[in-house]
């Protein structure tokens, strides 16, 4: 790889590197257009997605404009979240205008200005106070201080100390912003970026912030103490406590001014009861226009985001005009026979529908923004470390250890005691996942696990499996697309064919067919499909109703199975067949058996 | 005048020598140690020694990279008589150390002879189906820039896929890239292992696992096609090999079920070598397409 390549790739990773150890600063600030804590995390995966797609191995002749291009188009097909793909868009105008490889200050304020036009075009309803207007801002400052340096990189560092100025005031800009006390997520971010290229030069420390959860927290404890004396209740400690906070610390623009406000009210007795009245109110509505801020009528539930491609042209105008009354925060950015569209809907699978029509989708990705909303706003939220997750929920230690190996993220074991919401609620947050298919053995589990899943930190898509035979049919079919959220887990579950077989405890009759206490049974698609006295009989007569064209059957030994050979009988019966015996360990059956 | 051009490559190729349609064609054998002792292929050190030793004896075996001095005899020996060198290389993320000498070899030749590197991203059976359509378009057109960039489009249309029942064997040989994850699994699985050409990391990726040759070969197919579908291709070239004898069933299903249900326009029957079969083991085999 040529040296020039070199530095671009070195200073794109440290970049990258510099934003992720920042993403959760952006996260903490992200209220608009829903607070659901992840602006920092989409922006950190659209840079870093971008970049890990660039071959490795380039042509020595590739130019610099050309290897921007690759970050770009790159950038657009793995950007994420409304910030990503204004950010993406943004990136896709400047290395329009640099693919002629042309670096000028003048030649990179003509990639600016495309940037912002490319960015603006590309978001439906474009807002002010976003990321959309520091990038606008940066073209202003850019081309104002252009002729005092000859290097575009000094001249955009030199625009920063302006752009931090803008990005205080993107509150006053928009008032969501000033309700919730923070400056936009995404123009920090953008921000960040763009220290990310200064640290290249010298290193400024980004501040702290303040949970989301002691923030409102405080302020709730602030509120209820104006309620209080407001309706004469007795007074507490906490008018001390709040007297003596240090508002200093309190980095929230909006919950610093409140608590400094309500200080300035509890010290000043003097003023008339009508005044004290009136300013007490004012306070009371401050706060709860605060908590109301971070907690909005979230009126468009899913994050929805795919990436559609087709053999020809795909009209753009066509497909926005196709799914625009869905939802809001639409923006479709690409061209030619690939987009990439990101909408805020209730009905991401009537987008998808839609979508299709126009090509193939080669990627998505449905995020429920309520629940990653509750996940940031709570005391006990999760920092997501991972995309995805597979999550099983089986009785047996041998089958524990199979799925484990088939690839399950975790596998629970619940033995003979089935697991309580809590205990499911608590596995599930442990994953630390954004997204969880969840799959259980047994259906009794189902509403335990959809209880659980309504109240977990993260979007579980259940997957309603029967048996630990459709858990390893599941994961057979897990392969590095997962990533990519084509994971069919329902196509998957039914591919393997199987039976159990248990012996009854006592006398009874199930579908007209009558079992006596000791007989063995067989269970196939929840069905009793056999009984008999002798166990290998049973499971013969079992494999020649049910084979075709299979050839190797697979017994998986129960618990509650000492010493039974059952697969080494079986073998001298069907001697074509291959054999192969596993310790499943379940509790519900004595024997599965597959045949594939 | 037409251009002289010489390609060079090795014996990873998956096909035979003799099923190269290209008279100016040179080879390299890669090194194998069986323990301390070195073996190139020949007549009697062959892909079925190395698998039956394996089976029998237990043996561990390991390649190592192309000698720098014989890739530079080979361009000495050959400097005068060519216009162009075309040097088909595996994969870099395969093998560094290959394709870095490869590239000294061309710096040091650098004004006396022209030589392009092609990183083919590709090991078994792949590096062979790169080098047969290269070949065809060199007959079709003999521009150096053009050729470059065909080769560049060759690279990232190539997918192969392996069915090796063993993954063992590409772990001992440091390949096994990020199908680890199908090692060590309490079933018995066939892995379905691949090398995607549009993949910039190259490295073996999993692809699935099954349980039967026929759940693995119809996971192959549908891997194909869907890719076909990606990348808008009707017609392909197609290379499947394997090493031994049993699982010679699954191969002929694979090769029944591929034809009847995929447009190919070029289907080789290859070879595995010596070298290829340290990462195979025994009753691997594999396939590889070309969409370009």
């Amino acid at each position: 790889m040529r040296r020039e390549i070199s530095e671009i790739k070195q200073l794109f990773d440290n970049i990258s590197e510099y934003f992720w150890r920042h993403k959760e600063y952006v996260n903490r600030l992200n209220v608009f257009p829903v607070p659901d804590g992840d602006t920092g995390l989409n922006i950190a995966l659209t840079i870093q997605g971008a970049l890990s797609n660039i071959p490795g191995n380039l042509p020595d002749t590739i130019l610099a404009g050309e290897y921007l291009k690759l970050i770009s188009d790159n950038m657009l097909l793995n950007s994420r979240g409304c910030s990503g793909v204004i950010l993406s868009l943004f990136f896709e105008g400047i290395t329009e205008v640099l693919e002629n490889n042309d670096f000028s200050r003048e030649n990179i304020l003509r990639a600016i200005e495309k940037g912002c036009i490319t960015a603006y075009k590309g978001t439906d309803n474009p807002r002010e106070g976003t990321m959309l207007t520091l990038m606008s801002e940066l073209k202003k400052k850019y081309s104002e201080i252009m002729t005092t340096k000859e290097n575009p990189l000094e001249i955009i560092i030199d625009c920063i100390p302006h752009l931090r100025e803008v990005l205080d005031k993107t509150p006053d800009m928009l008032p969501i912003l000033k309700q919730s006390g923070v400056v936009d997520s995404g123009g920090a971010g953008f921000l960040i970026i763009l220290e990310g290229l200064e640290r290249e030069f010298n290193s400024r420390k980004i501040p702290e912030t303040l949970p989301l959860f002691a923030a409102l927290r405080i302020n709730s404890v602030v509120k209820n103490l104006l309620v209080k004396r407001f309706s004469h209740k007795k007074r507490s400690d906490t008018g001390t406590l709040v007297q003596n906070l240090g508002a200093g610390n309190i980095t929230n623009a909006r919950l610093h001014k409140i608590i400094h406000n309500v200080q300035q009210y509890l010290k000043n007795r003097t003023h008339s009861h009508n005044n004290r009245y009136r300013a007490r109110e004012a306070l009371i509505k401050d706060t709860k226009e605060f908590e109301s801020s971070w907690n909005p009528d979230i009126r468009y539930r899913y994050c929805t985001e795919l990436t559609v491609s087709s053999d020809k042209d795909i009209d753009s105008q066509a497909l926005k005009k196709q799914i625009i009354n869905y939802g809001d925060s639409l923006i479709i950015s690409g061209r030619g026979n690939t987009f990439k569209i990101h909408i805020h809907t209730n009905k991401p699978d009537s987008v998808i529908k839609d979508i299709s029509l126009f090509g193939n989708i080669i990627s998505r990705k449905v995020d429920d923004m309520k629940k990653q909303h509750r996940n940031f706003i709570s005391f006990d939220s999760i920092e997501y470390e991972n995309e995805q997750s597979v999550f099983c929920i089986v009785s047996g230690e041998g089958f524990k250890k199979i799925l484990q190996n088939l690839g399950a993220d975790y596998v629970y074991d619940y033995g003979k005691r089935k697991p309580s919401v809590k205990k499911l609620v608590d596995l599930l947050n442990s994953l630390k996942s954004k997204n969880v298919i969840a799959a259980p053995d047994d259906r009794d589990i189902l509403m335990t696990l959809k209880y659980a899943a309504s109240l977990c930190k993260a979007n579980v898509f259940i997957v309603e499996s029967k048996d630990a035979i459709s858990l390893i049919s599941l994961l057979m079919g897990k392969t590095n697309k997962i990533n990519n959220t084509n994971f069919l887990s329902r196509d998957r579950i039914n591919n393997i064919k199987h039976f159990m077989i248990s012996k009854a405890a006592k006398e009874s009759s199930i579908d007209d067919i009558p079992i006596k206490k000791g007989d063995f049974f067989v269970i196939c698609d929840n069905k009793i499909i056999l009984t008999g006295r002798e166990l290998k009989d049973v499971a013969t007569k079992a494999i020649n109703k049910l084979l075709n064209d299979e050839s190797i059957i697979t017994v998986y030994n129960g618990l509650h199975v000492k010493g039974n050979k059952l697969a080494a009988g079986l073998k001298n019966k069907f001697p074509g067949l291959e054999f192969e015996e596993y310790y499943g360990g379940q509790t519900q059956y004595l024997y599965y058996l597959t045949l594939e | 005048m037409n251009m002289r051009i010489l390609i060079i490559s090795a014996d990873n190729l998956g096909i035979s020598i003799e099923q190269v349609p290209y008279q100016h064609f040179e080879y390299l054998k890669y090194p194998v140690l069986v323990g301390e002792k070195e073996y190139r292929e020949t007549e009697t050190f062959t892909a079925s020694w190395l698998l039956e030793r394996f089976i029998k004896e237990k043996i561990t075996a390991k390649s190592s990279s192309l000698s720098r001095a014989e890739m530079t005899d080979l361009i000495e020996k050959n400097i005068n008589n060519y216009d162009l060198i075309i040097h088909i290389v595996m994969g870099s993320n395969m093998s560094a150390a290959t394709f870095n000498i490869a590239e000294e070899v061309r710096e040091k030749y650098k004004g006396k002879v022209n030589i392009i590197n092609v990183d083919t991203r590709q090991v078994v059976g792949g590096v062979g189906v790169i080098l047969l359509r290269l070949i065809d378009i060199i007959k079709e057109n003999e521009k150096e820039e053009e050729i470059r960039n065909r080769a560049r489009e060759l690279v990232v249309n190539t997918f192969s896929y392996y069915v090796t029942p063993d993954l063992n064997y590409l772990y001992r040989g440091g390949r096994i890239g990020k199908a680890k994850a199908f090692l060590g699994s309490v079933l018995r699985v066939l892995p379905v292992v691949g090398l995607m050409g549009d993949d910039p990391e190259g490295e073996v990726v999993p692809i699935g696992q099954e349980r039967t040759y026929k759940q693995a070969n119809s996971l192959i197919i549908n891997s194909i096609m869907e890719k076909m579908n990606e990348q808008k291709a009707d017609k392909i070239t197609v290379s499947i090999i394997s090493g031994d004898e049993s699982n010679s069933e699954a191969i002929n299903g694979l090769r029944q079920e591929f034809v009847s249900s995929v447009p190919v326009e070029k289907l080789v029957t290859g070879k595995l070598h010596l070298v290829e079969a340290i990462y195979m083991g025994p009753g691997g085999y594999g396939i590889t397409v070309c969409m370009k």
